[in-house]
């Protein structure tokens, strides 16, 4: 018998990719303050991914179609305003999920679709799936590898960056996809909840333990894999929602981080103090 | 185009809907202009574990209890850890909001008939509301709205300049706090009813499509509430018409939650009018170099 | 003998502990202009913070109009930084300018014919009465710095801070500003304001305090703004000229 054919194998190196992947993202994810934007993807690519399976085309496809019309609306919205561009997040969040479940409701086996969506089915996960989440890993890391001295510039100082001849929201639209392919991958096996916690919470411990990005990256990787091995044992062992157990796994992490790290000022990322100095 | 609400459960429905617009027209201005739209949503889905824990603590009787007090837990620990500067405010509010639904999910997962009770959570019961359900909605509308209105000053001022609204004495934490419990509120108040995907809607929706006609708060408001009310006479008529004539079990929740984004759509177009005819003079700053949403 | 508006004995302030401003020592009596001259960072915004209450004072005593910085708050006025406002927010010029007035006005109580005619007075003053149902983002930089002007003297503050006044501001503004803070140290309110603008200071200011981390020197323009202090407070963004004066580079 392959290793490969068993249930449990393949969840741990799905959750072993997945924990690289969002690791990998994560750390941009929180520097950049894009989970709301990472949740509202989450949900706005349903409608895409149920089109797609009711015509007939991959999942994957679908997914990636729409989430690239949502990056490409919202980074035209942010360009211009605050205000707005939260709101308008926002829409997509409710938006896309209720549109997703109108599509639903028009086909069968409706409650079961919808709440995997939501917490995901990694005891369901395919040979083929890991192959997937495994080619976009490799993508994912060479994009992020390749493009992160533009990336960092960027995000962090737009006004010098285009002076400097990088065209700063080009860069962001780069920084918006790379979320979207793996938002998109992702959320099919482990479900929009675990898909956000598993991005943003990893990253956010790392933030608290050090400011230099490519250590808070490879901290990120490790948190992010081991709260989803964690995770899964958990959840064989005790019978709970692998989703939802690792998603907790992801928090005590970061909570057990802020509890061993004193308090500190962070140099880069941190919001503004209530009353800026 | 009447008739369908001559039916008591559409009547029932359409009078929640009602009720929900004259609290959410007011208090989606406040998340619109303080930016609270992912907070918003967090809180819809933090009251998760509240609503399981009362359901089994006490049946349908604890299940607003329950709801109630994870929802306030939840207001007080976003107030309290977005003014903390270690973690940027939007990681603080994705990871409440995960780790709170994921603990709602380890309790129902446990039992049988757990993905219906998710599904009831998200859509809510529209079309079961009962008369107690709406007289519960009214008190909770009227308490709601005078909390609003006493705060809607100090509100407002910090909204507009928190560096201002603190040297003229007003305590931020306090307003901010004020303000997440008036949202938990809301949420309590609806989410039984129209699951968490129309509350979320409802308190993000109104004053953003509102926002693209008018530039002042308290026609905001009103158009927001006229917006909602609107949305959820066609809403629910779609979906009485979907499932009537066609056989398409679209949930009332989502018909109204389509008539609404329609709605901020259809109004798109208009604001981006507007902007053409009077170009601001200064280039909108970012404010932090990090942000890029919300 | 009057009390000073502002008393700062041996003040150091920061936040969370940790120090941006220390050894910072004057007085400030009504009526009288305060420049606070710095290079960015120096700490200008902390003290001026530090002295509405909103920043800590980790060591020194301060005392605004007989009383400590939090309590005094109901007679100081403060003008931020436009720059930090969302000009995207939907408020009338009239409705920034209330603002000022929400302090007499309590949390709920509206406003009466009093209120209303404060706030027309304060925008007159600055010049915009003919702008009060604009839309604030709509304005102009200094536009927008002189409506926060008239928010801070609708409230009738006996001590008036200002952050970096001038920043961003058209020259008709700023003439604007000035005339009006003239005015009003005229009136007996004292002014704080920072600046990084020496000429500004020379002009504008009886008192002037170089900070950068710590205070280098207090007094009249005509002490402070010479070589020495200067030089001490900018370090090396001082250059000398061959004829005797000085330039300040900005890095």
């Amino acid at each position: 018998m392959n290793w490969w054919d068993d249930v449990m194998h393949r969840a741990v190196a799905e959750v072993v990719l997945v924990g690289a992947l969002t690791g990998l993202i994560g750390v941009h994810v929180v520097v950049r303050r894009l989970s709301f934007f990472t949740m509202a993807l989450t949900h706005a690519t349903f409608p895409g991914v149920v089109a797609a399976s009711i015509i007939g085309v991959n999942l994957l496809l679908g997914g990636v179609v729409t989430g690239t019309v949502v990056a490409l609306g919202v980074a035209a919205l942010t360009r211009r305003r605050g205000q707005d561009a939260a709101a308008a997040t926002g829409v997509l969040v409710s938006g896309g999920f209720a549109l997703g479940a109108a599509l639903v409701a028009t086909q069968s086996g409706f409650s079961r679709d919808l709440s995997s969506f939501l917490v995901g089915s990694i005891l369901t996960v395919s040979a083929p799936d890991l192959v997937v989440t495994a080619v976009v890993l490799a993508v994912v890391a060479l994009v992020l590898v390749l493009c992160s001295r533009p990336l960092l510039y960027a995000g962090f100082d737009p006004a010098g960056a285009r002076a400097s001849g990088v065209r700063a929201g080009g860069w962001d639209v780069v920084l918006l996809l790379t979320i979207v392919l793996v938002v998109v991958t992702v959320v099919p096996a482990v479900g929009t909840i675990l898909a956000l916690s598993m991005i943003v919470a990893p990253a956010a411990a790392a933030r608290l333990w050090t400011d230099r990005l490519p250590v808070a990256t490879l901290l990120a990787v490790t948190f992010a894999i081991a709260s989803g091995l964690v995770g899964l044992y958990v959840s064989g062992r005790w019978n709970i929602a692998a989703g939802a157990s690792v998603s907790l796994a992801a928090t005590a992490v970061l909570v057990a981080s802020w509890g061993l790290r004193r308090p500190r000022r962070i140099a880069c990322g941190t919001r503004v103090r209530a009353v800026p100095a | 185009m009447i008739e369908p609400f001559a039916v008591p459960f559409m009547g029932r429905a359409l009078t929640e809907i009602a009720l929900l617009a004259l609290i959410c027209g007011p208090v989606s201005v406040f998340v619109f202009v303080r930016r609270l739209s992912f907070v918003s949503d967090a809180l819809t889905h933090t009251v998760f574990p509240g609503v399981v824990v009362g359901f089994v603590a006490g049946g349908m009787d604890g299940l607003a209890t329950g709801a109630l007090v994870a929802g306030l837990l939840t207001a007080v620990v976003l107030t309290v850890l977005t003014r903390s500067a270690r973690l940027t405010d939007d990681a603080a509010t994705a990871v409440v909001l995960t780790a709170m639904f994921s603990i709602g999910v380890v309790l129902v997962s446990r039992r049988t008939s757990y993905t219906s009770d998710l599904t009831a959570f998200l859509f809510g019961r529209l079309l079961t509301v009962t008369p107690r359900q709406i007289t519960e909605t009214v008190a909770l509308a009227v308490v709601i709205l005078i909390a609003l209105a006493i705060g809607a000053r100090a509100l407002i001022f910090r909204a507009f300049d928190q560096a201002g609204a603190a040297a003229a004495g007003l305590r931020i934490g306090r307003l901010d706090l004020w303000l997440n419990i008036l949202l938990a509120l809301v949420v309590v108040a609806a989410v039984r009813a129209v699951g968490t995907i129309l509350v979320v809607a409802l308190l993000i929706v109104p004053a953003a499509a509102a926002r693209m006609v008018t530039d002042r708060l308290v026609p905001m408001a009103v158009i927001g509430t006229g917006l909602v009310l609107a949305g959820g006479y066609l809403g629910l008529l779609l979906s009485w018409t979907a499932s009537l004539h066609y056989g398409i079990a679209l949930t009332s929740a989502s018909a109204v939650v389509l008539m609404l984004v329609l709605a901020y759509l259809l109004l798109l177009p208009v604001r981006l009018w507007r902007d053409r005819r009077r170009v601001p003079p200064i280039a909108l700053q970012r404010k932090s170099p990090h942000e890029l949403v919300g | 003998m009057t009390t000073a508006a502002l008393r700062l004995d041996g003040v150091s302030v920061g936040y969370s502990g940790t120090p941006v401003v220390t050894g910072v020592d004057l007085e400030l009596r009504p009526g009288q202009r305060l420049a606070l001259v710095g290079p960015n960072g120096a700490g200008k915004s902390t003290l001026i913070k530090s002295v509405l209450g909103l920043a800590e004072i980790l060591d020194g005593s301060a005392t605004v109009l007989g009383h400590t910085p939090a309590r005094a708050r109901a007679l100081t006025g403060y003008v931020p930084q436009t720059g930090n406002l969302d000009p995207d927010f939907p408020v009338s010029v009239r409705q920034v300018v209330m603002m000022g007035r929400y302090r007499q006005l309590g949390w709920w109580r509206p406003a009466r014919a009093a209120d209303r005619a404060a706030v027309r007075e304060a925008l007159d003053r600055v010049g915009l009465a003919d702008r009060a149902d604009v839309r604030f983002g709509l304005l102009s930089g200094g536009q927008r710095q002189r409506v926060l002007l008239a928010r801070a003297i609708a409230a009738q503050p006996k001590l008036l801070l200002l952050d970096e006044p001038f920043n961003g501001v058209d020259a008709v503004s700023q003439e604007a500003i000035v005339r009006v803070l003239r005015e009003l140290s005229a009136g007996g309110t004292a002014l704080v304001l920072s600046t990084h603008d020496l000429a500004v200071a020379r002009d504008l200011a009886d008192l002037v305090c170089l900070i950068n981390g710590r205070q280098w020197a207090v007094g009249t323009p005509a002490e402070t703004l010479t070589a020495k202090p200067l030089r001490q407070t900018y370090g090396r963004s001082a250059i000398d000229l061959a004829d005797g004066r000085m330039v300040l580079v900005e890095p």
